[in-house]
């Protein structure tokens, strides 16, 4: 059985809604899916900006919202996703599904070309 | 109080340097000095995508043309009037190639307190679906505000000089210039298009058939017929979104660019193995 695994990697700006735990949480019933959610938060207001250096961090380290999802069906995975993109957008970076498993990364680049702009 | 022109045609007194020549007159109506840059006079060569402005701050590597006098220019200048013809559906190509080597800019953007104005010359209608893509990118990563455009059919070289109207519209815009430069107000005074943002008329259909974007300022929006017309609406929230607001900007360097270091230093022996064939292949 062929297990589907994403992290969806959202930086400042880049979801175009609050991603909020209770949402995801109805997505996951919805589509029967695992979902879980983590926040890196390191930036700091100055000048009337929040801002961060980033140049020298690792990917992961820095400030970021991401979503994992994980499954084992390939259609509620794929349409889990769609969905998630549909209400915050993709990600928005070469490097946003980082940690994802190949059979996972394929679907998620995939409906990227449909649901992230071009 | 300056006004400089941007000059985007090679021609020589050609209806684009006549506008502009025209406009500079207008600006000097309201107390203002001008001056013209014929951009093809001077070298601007390729960006060579070496990354320099982008991961070490301020440093470009192309240091043997005149960018960056051209753009100490636009910083000493209160105001630009930026001129190109469309031979193509878009702008001339060294506009391009200056576009491509502003991303040392990048720190501006929405910053400079400027105005702009954007004249157009072009031969037939229905033949410049992309002029003010091009001149809203510019005018914005150099962080000046465009406070009108105009696109001016006129053909043969210095016919323009036949067309009253677009003489008369040519000096007004140039006097707003300067008026706007005088009263600090940098309200957009041109036709409203579609985008809130740039004004341009061009929407982007994303390929969910659903949703729509200025491909310009990337700020998304919904399609729909209103009594037999097309509405595009952007939700006023959406607004924020616009690539070209400080905050967007800064977002795009801190998290979509400055973090690909990382990625590239720890793909590099997988691209190292995986690239050498191309290497080898018709080497240059």
């Amino acid at each position: 059985m062929t297990e589907y695994f994403v992290k969806l990697r959202y930086y400042p700006g880049d979801a175009l809604e609050e991603i909020k735990e209770r949402d995801l949480r109805s997505l996951a019933r919805r589509y029967g899916i695992q979902i879980s959610y983590e926040k890196t938060e390191n930036r700091q207001m100055k000048e009337g900006l929040l801002m961060e250096s980033t140049l020298d961090k690792r990917i992961e380290d820095i400030t970021q919202e991401v979503i994992t999802v994980s499954g084992d069906r390939e259609g509620k995975f794929s349409d889990c996703i769609r969905a998630l993109y549909k209400k915050y957008r993709c990600p928005r970076t070469a490097y946003s599904l980082l940690g994802s498993n190949e059979a996972g990364e394929k679907i998620a680049k995939g409906l990227m070309n449909i649901y992230g702009g071009w | 109080m300056k006004v400089l022109a941007l000059n985007g045609s090679f021609r020589k007194n050609g209806n684009t340097e006549i506008l502009l020549k025209q406009a500079l007159m207008g600006a000097e109506s309201e107390g203002a000095q001008g001056e013209i840059l014929r951009l093809t006079d001077y070298q601007i060569g390729p960006c060579r995508g070496c990354g320099l402005c982008l991961f070490r701050e301020n440093v470009c590597q192309v240091k043997d043309d005149d960018v960056s006098f051209i753009f100490s220019k636009v910083n000493e200048c209160d105001g630009v009037i930026l001129g190109s013809p469309c031979y193509f559906l878009e702008l001339t190509a060294v506009i391009k190639q200056l576009i491509d080597r502003c991303w040392i800019l990048g720190h501006q953007i929405g910053k400079i307190k400027k105005p702009a104005t954007v004249i157009v010359p072009y031969a037939t209608r229905g033949w410049i679906p992309y002029i003010f893509v091009q001149s809203n990118i510019l005018l914005n990563v150099m962080g000046l505000t465009k406070i009108n455009e105009a696109a001016i059919c006129t053909q043969g070289i210095s016919e323009v000089v036949l067309d009253q109207e677009a003489m008369d519209l040519a000096y007004r815009m140039g006097k707003e210039i300067a008026v706007a430069i005088g009263g600090k107000d940098l309200t957009y005074q041109g036709e409203e298009g579609v985008c809130p943002s740039c004004h341009d008329w061009l929407v982007r259909i994303l390929k969910d058939r659903e949703t729509i974007e200025c491909p310009t300022c990337g700020v998304r929006g919904k399609l729909s017929m209103v009594g037999g017309k097309i509405r595009v609406k952007f939700e006023e929230k959406a607004w924020g979104d616009n690539r070209f607001r400080p905050e967007v900007s800064y977002n795009h360097y801190t998290y979509h660019i400055a973090p690909s270091k990382d990625y590239f230093l720890r793909t590099k022996e997988e691209r190292k193995s995986k690239s050498q064939k191309y290497r080898e292949y018709l080497p240059g």
